[in-house]
């Protein structure tokens, strides 16, 4: 028993005395971070040549065996995963991965460019950290979301990255206006501009008058429900009944205002719309 | 006389229908050949906050294939003109600096037998941006000039993200990773 042993023991040793001495072998590193310099140890001895494929990169070379084979960080910029193939009589392989460096920069996606104030979840961003090779981060970051408006914080949130990806999303403000909408990881920070503009017309009005020409109607002030002027162009529809039928004219809003000239001779009531918004009706009598 | 110049115009055109037989056939089973080396399974049930539309999800499979089945080809060929359309951004500048690298050391790479089974992991409240994690398997077949120097086949985890361009949606980062 005690012979057999030994004998099995002196042919493990054998075993393995020849596998090291024997052919050549590439040892492929465990943890790379992109940019980095890189030495893959090689045992064996005579030339061989040495191929590296990889994103961005396939490269051969001749190398010594028993020596040092040397990857530039320029090599290793992208992360992803890299074969690197050593041949002399044989081949013999080592693959590795390279991972994304600190991050470097943040892209930020904010939409829409111009929302409506009172809007629930108007407003969403979507932030994705990237280090200086342009490289996605994949470990989990937090990166800081903020909006802001002249100088007040309107919603800030902090939120961890998964999967490389953070994101929000936000009721719009109460007021036009412009509002700045921040992503920052650590001490960088990307700003992206919001323009709140005014929701839906609220209580709109209009006072008329005839003129030798017709009638001259006008709203007062557009405003939306929580007083912001609505913006110019919003199309404000007026409609006049009359004896002979009626009619409807469409006058955009200038300054705050928007104004029509309608034809209609007899009695009319004159009523107003924007959008899904009534107004007040005027009656008006026939022209003398 | 007449008889003869009809029975060559009538050879003539049966030749010629014959090639364009010939070409149709030859197109339509290289446009299979091509798809078929390329097999996709797309799942966005996990996909959010935005659902993915079946629309979506169809153009994103059909782009996605289009992709994998064009760079295959770029890098088997050293073409980087078979990247255009595909990919964007950072995704494209990678592949063709991997392509001119390629054409340099005379190495080139084969990816054959490929399955992607994919999962979009995350698609944009306005849906301008969509994640999607690939498990891909395919023989890794790495040459230099006609000599194999490397033939394995290989589960590689990829990070994509893609966004929707005019017509299509393209790769604008393609990046491996150790797991998810």
């Amino acid at each position: 028993m005690a012979r057999l042993l030994q004998f099995f023991s002196i042919l493990s040793l054998g075993a393995l005395f020849c596998g090291v001495c024997g052919a050549q072998d590439l040892h492929a590193p465990s943890n790379v971070t992109a940019g980095e310099d890189v030495a893959l140890p090689t045992s064996g001895s005579g030339k061989a040549t040495f191929y590296l494929a990889g994103p961005g990169i396939s490269q051969k070379n001749d190398v010594t065996l028993g020596e040092e084979i040397r990857l530039s960080g320029q090599d290793l910029r992208y992360a992803g995963d890299y074969t690197a193939i050593l041949c002399s009589d044989t081949c013999h392989t080592a693959t590795f991965y390279v991972t994304a460096a600190k991050p470097a920069s943040v892209i930020f996606l904010v939409h829409p460019s111009r929302v409506p104030v009172g809007q629930n979840d108007a407003v969403s961003g979507v932030a994705f950290p990237f280090d200086q090779y342009r490289n996605l981060i994949t470990v989990p970051e937090n990166v800081n979301f903020q909006l802001s408006a002249k100088d007040a914080s309107l919603w800030s949130r902090s939120i961890r990255t998964q999967n490389g990806v953070a994101w929000f999303r936000a009721n719009s403000g109460k007021s036009a206006g412009p509002v700045q909408a921040v992503a920052s990881l650590d001490d960088l920070s990307a700003k992206r501009a919001v323009q709140q503009v005014a929701s839906d017309p609220c209580n709109l009005r209009i006072t008329g008058q005839r003129t030798p020409n017709g009638i001259l109607v006008q709203t007062e002030p557009v405003h939306d429900c929580a007083g912001n002027v609505v913006p110019d162009g919003t199309i404000v529809t007026f409609t006049a009944t009359g004896p002979n039928g009626k009619g409807t004219v469409d006058a955009p809003v200038k300054q705050g205002i928007a104004r029509a000239k309608i034809e209609s001779p007899g009695t009319s009531v004159i009523s107003v719309a924007s959008g899904v918004v009534m107004g007040n009706e005027i009656r008006l009598g026939a022209q003398p | 006389m007449t008889r003869q110049v009809l029975k060559k115009g009538i050879k003539r055109g049966i030749h010629f229908l014959a090639a364009v037989c010939f070409l149709f056939i030859a197109t339509a089973f290289s446009s299979y050949a091509a798809d078929g080396t390329v097999q996709v399974q797309l799942d966005v049930k996990k996909a959010g906050p935005r659902a993915v539309e079946s629309l979506t999800e169809r153009g994103v499979l059909r782009d996605y294939q289009f992709a994998w089945t064009n760079m295959a080809r770029a890098f088997e060929f050293s073409s980087p003109d078979l990247l255009e359309g595909a990919f964007s951004g950072d995704a494209k500048q990678e592949l063709r600096q991997t392509v001119s690298s390629q054409q340099r050391s005379h190495i080139t790479r084969r990816y054959v037998d490929q399955s992607h089974q994919v999962e979009a992991v995350f698609y944009a409240p306005e849906g301008d941006v969509m994640e999607l994690h690939d498990t891909a398997q395919y023989q890794l077949q790495i040459l230099d000039g006609d000599k194999t120097v490397h033939d394995e086949h290989v589960v590689v985890h990829y990070i994509v993200l893609m966004t929707p361009a005019a017509d299509r949606w393209v790769i604008r980062e393609l990046q491996a990773v150790p797991q998810f």
